[in-house]
Parts: structure tokens; sequence; C-alpha cells
């Protein structure tokens, strides 16, 4: 059997094998359903040892084609290139994570929690596998059922107006997109398969642009970009802790990962026709999101609208088409993915403490749960992109690459965002100050525990992670490499047939610009 | 015509085997002592399940009686969803008619005479014939709505249905009337010879008009709500699957046949009929919105998925996407058939049940589905499985019968339609999903009664199965259907 399909329908399995045991044997499903995603962890690693990133190798890997629906041109057809493995095996450390985070946490219904958290994680690598438009569409909308439970029933006292919001947004968003897939299948001989489709597209400027649009739109949404957040705030935080951390973590770097497979290389003309009013609107969110931040006095909130302006960071360098910017970006969907998934669970920690999430009733808790806070300081830290942390590498290659690019006026995209980085620096350290510096002024904050073994094991691979990724990104930016690459040429390509000036790439430097163009005209009488 | 017609005989064998079984299940009645009937509902599914491999098994196409009716892969698809809805809702009706003490073997008989009826329409490619087909379907089903007699709600949708399904049958036959002035002919084949001739316009319009009724599109959906909410609820299942089946294979018929002599666009008739698929879709939607009786929002999202069924027969009368249309209809008819019987069938096992006299005010509540999921978790899961399906989220059937019909509609050219069409059903995720809502998330209010029977049970895992299995491999019955999806 194909190795990425086991890793794809492993969680589904356990999730099935789960519906039949007895409901009472609370402790079994626990165990099993942390196996079961330890299981596919392990084999995701696989996949990572297996992935050849040489200049050779084939673009996806680990590919498996075979009839599923062929009298409507649907195939399963999976396969994974650089970016995909790597969120890929984002999803596939988080959920055990989660699982371990809610032993506690979740003491109700648990073999229904376990079930919907399984069948979300086959949805969301299925998502990143999937290279049939059908396949990648199911799996993308099968992703909203158990999410929508997740959130409907463990989530706090608001939670269904949140569940509500958070279905019918993202699924009023990607129905659009489904017209645009079989659009798509009248237009490229047939077919629903993603090589073919990119390969054979023939439509006409104006249609690629409204295709475009239903595709962004669906992207958008799930990102999400302003003006389209509202539906975030709310679902993040009345969502119970596993599911905001699967939220954060993987649900939003869907969107950009579909800009990035799909919108960007299916539509490169119209997407060159539309990427400075995205570029701008990331920028927009980017400010927005820290600004909100600013005043939220619900920690979980702020997290969420710190999620906003991030995400705006990934959208920023995607729209940049430069390849700098282009790695910097996919970085920072797993950095975000894993920092912003580590503030959650701490939040979700301190909630289980205190059962508040208001930054009011905490403060000087550094004394109380020095554990706890040096964790928190360490997450902040690389969420804010410290050098050292993984968050610095990819907001750096994100603002270099922007700068550098042919976007219009980079220069003050990039002072932009980096304003926003600052911004991002100011909000969380106050977050951390008010939390956990200062006196401690509430009584009931004296006898809160620090972390136990078990939160320990939910915390220690973020940490370790944070450092790794921070301080040798190599292996980590390695496999991202060629994805980069065949995109800038495939928008190269577009260039060329639309003519006119570069539009996408680097521009060298102004501090080299003398040397080259020194050495473009060696000889001057 | 020469010698005995065999082969037009054979062809109306399941027709043949639907009426013996009413008339047998009529004379076992007259002839019961033991008051004991559950054998009644089996023998109903064991004769719709021969009626169905008849059909299928002797598949012969051709003209039957000199063209008055057909046999095709279209019909015989027909005759199975027809088939398959009889079965299912006899076994849906079984406990829920037995809890109400009125289980009587006349209830089977009239729901087999009126798939037979089901049946003979889907053949029809005739005027006189189609009249008589929808006249045996509708009055069966005007009886089976008025089943208990009791209370103010059925006799009003009985009444309701009675009146506005004659004022249809009557627009029908009158229009059929102007239609053979101008034609010379009853026989669909011969309609594109009137074309032209104001008669033509009027009588097709009024047929038309009286098919739209059955299918329920707006603006002649009025009379939907109150009778699907009002008829013993399997037998709204029953209408919900079969009825409207029936009528889709008519008015498909009708339509190409009046739309042969045009060029590839659709042109006149087709333009009205899109017309009315966009009106069903906004209205039927918009309707279910509000609605806190789920047996009601059911009636209104059953009028939502034939301005989706309608979007399928207009791009069947584009001609070269008419085969995938048609295959998608079918496909989709087959789909929506087993959902939405499931649906009912869970609305009845919940409903709340009239305390001698005194009709409960709200028997399908939404409040009667909260916290389902922790008494019953089973019920909810097969609930919530029909609701995603209705909803088309995938990886359920009801997912891929809209794929199937929108993909027609854009390969046909109607882009607008197929994006009213995924808009409305953005529309439609909310109201379904509120019964989940409701069923998953809500504490349970005090216990209610629930009904629970083997035969209900088989008609519950049956629909979820097709559900389910059709939204990971939907391959087969696609096949199927695109064999079926021609017109002979």
């Amino acid at each position: 059997m194909n190795l990425l399909s086991l890793v794809v329908f492993l969680p589904l399995f356990g999730a099935l094998t789960l519906a039949v045991l007895p409901r009472d044997e609370v402790g079994q499903h626990r165990v099993l359903a942390l196996s079961v995603s330890l299981a596919t962890f392990v084999l995701s690693l696989f996949l990572w040892t297996g992935f050849d990133a040489g200049s050779g190798a084939a673009e996806f890997q680990f590919e498996q084609r075979s009839a599923w629906l062929p009298s409507l041109g649907i195939g399963y057809h999976v396969g994974l290139d650089g970016v995909a493995l790597l969120l890929v095996l984002l999803t596939t450390v988080l959920t055990p994570v989660v699982i371990l985070s809610a032993y506690r946490a979740v003491a109700e219904r648990v073999k229904e929690f376990l079930i919907a958290i399984l069948v979300l994680e086959t949805a969301m690598i299925g998502t990143f596998a999937a290279l049939d438009l059908v396949l990648f569409y199911v799996f993308w909308e099968a992703m909203l059922v158990p999410m929508y439970l997740l959130i409907g029933i463990w989530g706090s006292q608001n939670r269904l107006y949140a569940t509500i919001k958070f279905f019918v947004y993202t699924f009023a968003a990607s129905v659009l997109m489904l017209l645009a897939i079989l659009y798509v299948y009248f237009h490229d001989g047939n077919t629903f398969d993603y090589l073919e489709a990119r390969r054979a597209l023939e439509v006409t400027p104006q249609a690629a642009r409204w295709l475009f649009l239903a595709f962004a739109l669906a992207f958008a949404v799930k990102v999400p970009m302003f003006p389209l957040h509202t539906w975030l705030p709310d679902a993040h935080t009345e969502a119970p802790t596993a599911a905001s951390v699967i939220l954060a973590g993987v649900l939003l770097k869907m969107g950009t990962f579909g800009f990035f497979r799909y919108a960007l290389p299916l539509f490169p003309e119209a997407a060159l026709s539309y990427r400075g009013a995205i570029a701008a609107l990331a920028v927009v969110g980017i400010l927005y999101g820290a600004m909100m931040s600013f005043v939220q006095t619900d920690m979980k909130r702020l997290v969420a609208y710190s999620s906003v302006s991030h995400l705006g960071f990934v959208m920023l360098g995607l729209m940049a088409l430069s390849a700098e910017a282009l790695t910097g970006s996919v970085y920072q969907m797993l950095n975000h993915g894993i920092s912003t998934g580590a503030l959650f669970l701490l939040v979700g920690l301190l909630y289980e403490r205190r059962h508040t999430r208001q930054i009011a009733d905490y403060g000087g808790l550094g004394k109380v749960t020095p554990a706890l806070a040096a964790v928190f300081v360490v997450v902040t830290l690389s969420s804010i992109g410290l050098p050292g942390t993984n968050g610095f590498v990819g907001e750096f290659l994100i603002l270099s690459g922007t700068w550098l690019s042919r976007l219009g006026a980079p220069a003050v995209m990039a002072a932009l965002g980096a304003l926003g980085v600052i911004l991002g620096a100011v909000y969380m350290l106050l977050l951390v100050e008010r939390v956990f510096f200062g006196p401690l002024r509430k009584e009931e904050n004296r006898t809160l525990g620090d972390l136990s073994v078990r939160e320990g094991f939910v915390l220690g691979p973020m940490v370790a992670l944070i450092l790794l990724m921070g301080l040798l990104p190599q292996p980590f930016l390695r496999p991202v490499k060629p994805a980069v690459d065949r995109l800038v040429q495939r928008f190269q390509a577009a260039e060329v047939r639309l003519g006119g000036e570069t539009r996408v790439g680097t521009v060298p430097p102004a501090i080299a610009r003398p040397a080259l163009q020194a050495r473009a005209r060696p000889e001057r009488p | 015509m020469t010698g005995f017609p065999t082969t037009s005989f054979a062809a109306l064998l399941p027709v043949a085997i639907l009426t013996l079984g009413a008339v047998v299940l009529l004379l076992s009645e007259a002839f019961l002592v033991s008051g004991k009937r559950a054998y009644q509902s089996g023998l109903t599914v064991a004769f719709a399940a021969a009626a169905a491999v008849a059909a299928l098994a002797l598949h012969r196409p051709g003209p039957v009686f000199d063209g008055q009716g057909t046999l095709d892969g279209f019909s015989a698809f027909v005759t199975a969803i027809v088939c398959a809805g009889l079965a299912l809702s006899a076994l849906v009706g079984a406990s829920w008619l037995e809890a109400r003490g009125s289980e009587r073997g006349e209830f089977y008989a009239l729901a087999t005479f009126g798939a037979a009826g089901m049946v003979l329409l889907g053949m029809a490619t005739d005027l006189l014939v189609a009249f008589v087909s929808i006249e045996v379907m509708s009055i069966s089903t005007y009886a089976l709505a008025a089943w208990l007699r009791r209370g103010l709600r059925p006799s009003e949708a009985a009444f309701k249905y009675l009146v506005l399904g004659a004022v249809s049958s009557a627009l029908f036959v009158y229009g059929s009337a102007l239609l053979y002035g101008a034609c010379g002919s009853t026989a669909f084949a011969k309609l594109p010879e009137g074309q032209g001739s104001p008669l033509y316009l009027v009588g097709m319009g009024l047929a038309l008009a009286g098919v739209a009724f059955k299918v329920a599109a707006v603006p002649f959906h009025a009379w939907t709500p109150d009778v699907y909410e009002g008829a013993p609820t399997p037998v709204t299942a029953f209408m919900a699957a079969g009825v409207k089946t029936a009528s889709f294979a008519l008015l498909v018929r009708l339509l190409l046949a009046a739309e042969t002599g045009t060029a590839v666009k659709v042109a006149g008739f087709g333009a009205l009929v899109s017309a009315l698929a966009l009106l069903t879709m906004i209205a039927g939607n918009l309707l279910a919105l509000p609605q806190r009786s789920v047996k009601r929002m059911l009636a209104y999202s059953s009028i939502a998925h034939a301005g989706y069924l309608l979007i399928g027969v207009v791009s069947a009368a584009v001609a070269g996407a008419r085969a995938q249309a048609l295959a998608g209809l079918l496909f989709y008819l087959a789909v929506y058939s087993a959902t939405v019987i499931g649906a009912f069938a869970v609305v009845g096992v919940l409903e709340r049940r009239a305390e001698g006299e005194r009709e409960p005010a709200d028997p399908w509540d939404l409040s009667r589905f909260s916290g389902l999921a922790r008494r019953h978790p089973a019920l909810a899961f097969a609930m919530a499985v029909f609701l995603l399906s209705l909803a088309g989220i995938p990886p359920t059937a009801g997912f891929f019968a809209k794929l199937y019909v929108f993909r027609a509609a854009i390969g046909a050219g109607f882009e607008m339609l197929a994006i009213v069409g995924v808009l409305t059903s953005a529309l439609g995720a909310y109201y379904y999903l509120r019964v989940v809502l409701y069923m998953y998330m809500r504490p349970p209010e005090a216990e209610a009664e629930v009904l629970s029977a083997p035969s209900l049970a088989v008609a519950l895992l049956a629909a979820v199965l097709v559900v389910v299995v059709l939204g990971v491999a939907a391959e087969p019955l696609v096949r199927l259907a695109a064999a079926a999806g021609t017109l002979g």
C-alpha cells in the first residue's frame, strides 16, 4: 500500500475502530486515539526522510493514482510536494499533542471527541495530499463537519453562535470554488486531475479572472484575510483548546496552501492582475490584526486576532512572488502553526486552572508557576520573531523578500509589514507582562499548580520545534525550494506570454546594483 | 399493428406486478381474522422488489402500444426508484401506523396502486396516458394523505391536496386538449408539429403548469408545506420520493419532446423552466430558513430540491449536454429519494402523538430533536447523515448528486443557474445544520417517547447505507444512471 495513502487514512481507521468500542471505556479510547495519532506521526516521518528534494526529483512524490469515479472524470490521486509534506508533518505533530492536551479538559463525550479529532486529521492530511480537484474539494469540505461538532459540543458559552457562523461562512465561500472546479473540467480536456488541469487548462483571460476569484474567495475566508476574518475571533474563542489549536495550527494554513497550490499556479495571469490588491489587503490585515490584539481583554481573542496579523505576513509573502518571500511564507505557515498552536495550548492550561480567560484576572503568575511562565515566554518570543526562534526566519525572509520583490511599492509594503512586527512584539510582551509579572493581585492565583508531566509532554515538542526550526532551518527549507522554484518559473512563463515588463522574481539589492551595472557595461570609452 | 402486442404487454409487467400486489393486499385485509398485520409491509416490499427486478431484467427498449408509452433505460431507472421508495416507505409506515392503531391493508394497497401509477407515468409518452397515470398516482396519494381521518391537520392537508391537485389535473388536461387541437395528436412525438401555433403555446404552457404543480415548483408550490406537514409522515416520505420522481420523469419527456424542433440552445419553454428553477431554488431555501417544525422545513427543502432538479431538466434540453444531464437527474432523484425517506422516517419516529382527540401543538418542533445524540446516538447519527446529504456536504451521496447536476449545467452553459444553485445550497446548510445543532449540542429535554421496530431499523439502515456508500463509492450507480440517461 502506498505510504501516503496509509498516512491519510490511518486516523480514519482509528476513528472507525473507536466507534465500535464500548461507550464507557474512556481510558481505552484515549490510549487508542493517542496511539493511532502517534503511529500516523511516525509514518509521516518516513515521508519526510523518503522525500527527495534534489533538483532532478519528481515534483510530486509518493504519488498514487487510481480510479475513483471514472465516469465523472474524478480520480483518487494523491502526492506530496515539499510544501504539502511539511504541512502534513505539522498536522501529524499537532494531532497527538492536542489529544494529549485534552486528557483532562475534555471529560464529557470523550469517545465522540476523539472520533471527531481523528476524522478531522484524515480530512486535513487528505486536503494537503490530494492531487485531484474534486478529491481536494471533498477533503476540504469534509473538514467542516468534525470542526463544527468540536466547536459546538465542547466549546464555551457562546459556542452555538460561533460554530454556525464558522460553518456557514466557510461553506458559503467554498461552494463557488466547486463551480470553478467544474468549469475547469470543461476546459482542460474533461478531467479533474490537478496536474492535467495545470498543464492543459485553456480559458479566456476574463474567465481565468473569475475562476481565480472563485478559488481566492474560498481560500481567503479560510486564511482569513481582512475583511473576511470575522468568523475567526468567534470560532477561536469559543472552541475548546484542542479545536483552537487545530484551527489555528492547520486549518488556517489550508487557505494559504490553497493559494500556493491552486489559485496561483492554475491562473498565473489572473493572479498577477490581482496581486497588488491582495497584498494591500494582507498589509491591512497585518496592522488591523495587531491593533485589534492590542485592545483585547480576553487572552484567547488576543491570540485569535494575532493570527489574522500573522497570516497577513504569509499572504504578503505569497503575493510578493519572489523566491525568498515565498519560502518565508511557507516557513511562516509552519511557524504560526507551532507558535500559535502552543499559545492556545498555554491559554488552555491557564483556563483549566483558573476557569477564566480574562487577562485582568491574572498577574504575577511567574512566581507561582515558573515552568509555565518560562514556556510562555519562549513561545511568545517565537511568535514575535526573535532571532534564534523559528519566527525570525520566516518573518525575515518574508520582509526582505517583499522589499526586493517586483510587487508595486514593495518598500512601503515591507515597511508597513515591519511595523506589524513591532506592534506584535508590543501586544505579546504586554500580555506576558500582565499575566506573569508584576504583583500577585488575586488570592485565587496563589494556589495554581505548575506544569504536570503530561503537560510537559504536550508543550515539550512545541518548544523543541521552536528552537530547532529557529537554529537549524535548513532541513525544513530544503524540501520547500523545488516547489517554490517551480511556482516562480510558472509565473515567469506567464510573464513571457503576457509580454511587458518583468513582474515576478527578485530585484537585485540596491547595494549590489552599481556593481551589477558596471559588470553589464564593462567597456566605456 | 399486426398480431398480439406481446412485447407491449411484457413492458407493463412491473405495473401488473404492483397492481396485483395491491389487490392481494386488499384481499388479505378483507379475509384477515387474527388482526396481525405485520406481514403486510413485508408483502409490499416483496411486490415492490419483484416489480423493480422485472423492470431491470426486461430491458427491451422500444415503444409500447404504438408510442403511447416507451420502455427505455430512463423508465426502468424511474421504476426502480419508485419501487425502492415504496418499499422503504412501507417499512417506515408499518411501525408508525401500528403505534397509532391505524395499520390496515388498504394503506399498503393504496401506496402500491399509487406506485403503479408512478411507474406508468415514467413510461408515458402520450398526453392521455400521462393524464391517466397522474390520476392513478394522485388519487391514491389523496386518500393516503387523509389516512388519519381524525384531527384538523390531516383533513386540511387532504382537502388542500385534493382541490389543488384537481386544479393541476384540470390545467394539464385542458392543455392536452389545446395541444391536440394544435398538433392533431396526443403523442409527445407529434408535439413539434404544432409549434408556432398559438394553441400550441397556450396548451404547452397549461400542461407544463399542471406538471409544475406536481413537482412543487415555485410559484405552483403553495400546497406543499401544508400537505407535507399534515399528511401522515410515511405518506409524506412516499410523496416526496415517488410523486416527485414520477412527475420529473413526465416533465423531462414533455419538455424534451417540445424542444426537439429547436436549435441547440434552449428557447421558449426551456427559458420558462429555467426561470422556474431560479424561483424555486431561491424561494424554497428562503422559506425553509425560519421553520421551527422540522417536518415543514423538510417540505420547503423538497421545494428547494425541486429547483436543483429543474436545473437538470433545463440542461437536458441542450442537445450536447443531454445524456449527462439526464444521468445526473436520475442519480439525483435516486439519492434524494433515499435521503428524504430516511429523514422523514426519523421525523416520524420522534413525532409527538395525539392524546385522544387533542392534537399536540408542535409535534415536529426542533425541540423534539434536542439532545437526541445522547439519548439515541444511532438515530441522531442517521439523521445527521441525511441532513448533511440534503445540504450537499461531502462525503455524502447528496454532494455527488449536486456535483453531477451542476456539472451538467456548466456543460450546458447555464453558469448563472449553477451559481444560484450553489449559493442557495449554502443557505440550505444553515437550516439543515440547525437540526444537527439541536441533536448534538443541546441538552436533552424530558424523555420523549421514540418509536422503535425492526422494520424501521432496516429502513433507516438501508437509507444510511445508500447515502454513505454512494458518498464514497458512487461509481456503480453513476454507471447505471449514465446507461439510463438516454430517452427511447
